[in-house]
């Protein structure tokens, strides 16, 4: 998929912005708070309806203005959609509006238009960093690629709120509400772990290809999905059973400690080489080249799976990697059929792509590069 | 909108007390009071009066605890209407919605809420006790399920039916899907599998 064209109105430091962004390769070069990651954050409002670096959302709306929207035009397999995504400020808080082709939409119908896979230079972090920050990568990209996906995460996230509440508002909480919540859990939260189990075996077949290229063969690298609730095999009834099963066994502990012990939400992401825990035993070299992976295999299974190339956004992170790592990062995901990529200075050695400086909200086209510049 | 230093102190006050109402904002209330200000006395006199009487005149039934001016409402003393069905709504605006359909002909039970732990709304804040006893008391062969199809709603409904279902009743609930007149093409996956989900034999 590729966006054709992009309009911001009062998002950030941009008043007005109107950008026909090229296939391929799209650069921003600037310093810092001229607006390259706030163009970045744009993109992945019309992706995802969420900004990839803040859950304050009044933020992103200029200072001195009541909303903030953002527009754009999007080719994908079924045609041309317009999108928009309007976030306006209340006495609450925030609401957000969207729509497609000029009809409004849901949020649960928004999603998955335009998807982007995002890299940012904290998700080299994610390996050291706490579980929720991988759940966060499998949550994403599935919502992104299964609509029921996030209306599962939506159910599951709700009856677990609500079950919390239950458990800390008695010493022995209502057992037939308790036993709603519950059967919620078990029946949203099998969906998530099958969909996850699935997700992981694939993205660990192209994470090992790309590592695989990378280390000359001489390093393994594996993701494996870790479930708080371990089951037999990955089936729908299977995994029901042990969920209900660990939920049933687990109520006693948690009516005594008033907090719910187990299920999804406590689900995890692991990274290993050559069969070692990268969190435990890996250098920080071997860390990045493992996030980079994983990314590569985020892309690969979300365009194989949805048929579609996602859109790529790397905020500040090349310049974070060596050249080395930089170029076969590029190269894993080859088959992008449009990226967007912010630096401080310009990347070397960076295939054929069109370059805009970005200075006060102000972008300025400088030169298309070809791969044979940097030689 | 006016800077309200600027208007007649009942212009700025009427005005705030619109915008106390649901889903009327200051620029929608500054417009219901410059409408009325060009109406005559009289119609502004009915409004007082009308609202005035709602607060004055209506009560909860004491047997399906909608809203009524007498006690029990028309709905539940008029025979009528189908005692063998009870229908449970979370509001009594539902009531409104649910007769203005004029399908349904059997009897009302407001919860006056949903339950709701986060919000400390659990059964014992509901009438789910009053409605229990009537099941008891008025044998009804059907409960239908009104609430919202909402997560808060459809865990009500699920608490409801555990509590019902062992009382030898048959427990139903509404279902949902796709719109009268609306386009397969532009449901969103959610609605269809939730149509697909409410499928029935033809
Ligand atoms: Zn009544």
């Amino acid at each position: 998929m590729r966006l054709s064209w992009l309009a911001l109105s009062n998002v950030r430091n941009y008043a007005a912005l109107d950008f026909h962004p090229a296939p391929g390769l799209n650069v921003f070069i600037g310093a810092n708070a001229q607006g390259k990651s706030n163009l970045l954050e744009a993109i992945s409002l019309l992706g995802t309806g969420k900004s990839f670096r803040t859950n304050r959302e009044a933020d992103l709306i200029a200072s001195g203005f009541q909303s903030a929207s953002v527009s754009g035009g999007a080719h994908v397999r079924a045609g041309s959609v317009n999108l928009s995504c309007t976030v306006t400020a209340t006495s609450r808080g925030t609401r957000k509006a969207y729509s497609a082709n000029g009809r409004p939409v849901r949020y649960a119908a928004f999603l998955g238009t335009l998807n982007v896979v995002t890299f940012v230079p904290a998700d080299l972090q994610l390996i050291a960093g706490a579980p929720s920050g991988r759940r966060r990568v499998l949550n994403g990209a599935l919502a992104q690629e299964q609509p029921l996906y996030y209306r599962d995460l939506v159910r599951y996230q709700k009856a677990l709120a609500q079950k919390s509440a239950l458990l800390r508002s008695a010493d022995e909480p209502d057992a037939d509400l308790m036993a709603v919540y519950n059967e919620t859990l078990v029946a949203a939260g099998t969906a998530l772990m099958l969909a996850r189990d699935r997700f992981v075996t694939a993205a660990n077949a192209e994470a090992g290809r790309a590592h695989a290229a990378w280390s000359g063969g001489r390093e393994t690298l594996e993701l494996r999905y870790e479930p708080n609730v371990p089951y037999e095999i990955p089936t729908g009834e299977a995994i029901g059973a042990a969920l209900a099963q660990r939920l049933r066994a687990a109520a006693a502990a948690e009516r005594a400690r008033r907090i719910p012990l187990a299920g999804p939400h406590r689900d995890d992401l692991g990274l290993l080489l050559d069969g070692r825990s990268l969190a435990a035993y890996g250098s920080q070299g071997q860390q990045r080249t493992a996030v980079l992976a994983l990314k590569v295999a985020e892309y690969t299974v979300m365009h194989q799976r949805t048929g579609e190339a996602p859109l790529l956004l790397l905020d500040d992170v090349l310049s974070e990697l060596d050249a080395d790592r930089a170029r076969a990062f590029l190269e894993g995901v080859e088959a992008y059929e449009q990226a967007f990529v912010t630096a401080t200075h310009l990347p070397h050695d960076l295939p054929q792509s069109r370059v805009f400086t970005i200075e006060a909200a102000v972008l300025r086209e400088i030169a298309s590069t070809a791969r044979a510049r940097a030689c | 909108m006016p800077n309200p230093g600027s208007i007649a102190g009942p212009v700025a006050s009427l005005i705030n007390e619109f915008s106390k109402l649901p889903t009327v904002g200051p620029k929608t209330a500054a417009r219901l009071v410059f409408y009325l200000l060009n109406r005559p006395r009289s119609e502004a006199q009915s409004l007082a009066e009308a609202i005035l009487a709602v607060k004055d005149r209506v009560r909860l039934c004491s047997i399906c605890f909608s809203i009524t001016e007498e006690d029990p409402c028309p709905l539940c003393t008029d025979e009528r209407r189908d005692r063998s069905l009870l229908c449970v709504v979370a509001e009594a605006k539902d009531i409104y919605s649910l007769e203005r359909t004029s399908a349904y002909k059997g009897r009302y039970h407001v919860l006056g809420g949903l339950i709701s732990p986060m919000d400390g709304i659990g059964p014992g804040q509901l009438r789910v006790k009053q409605l229990v006893d009537r099941v008891g008391s008025e044998r009804p062969q059907e409960i239908v399920i009104a609430t919202n199809p909402n997560a808060e709603g459809e865990a009500t409904a699920l608490y409801l039916s555990r509590l019902l279902v062992p009382l030898g009743v048959t427990v139903t609930r509404l279902a949902y899907g796709l719109p009268i007149g609306g386009d397969l093409d532009y449901a969103d996956e959610v609605t269809l599998a939730k149509a697909l989900e409410g499928r029935r034999t033809l």
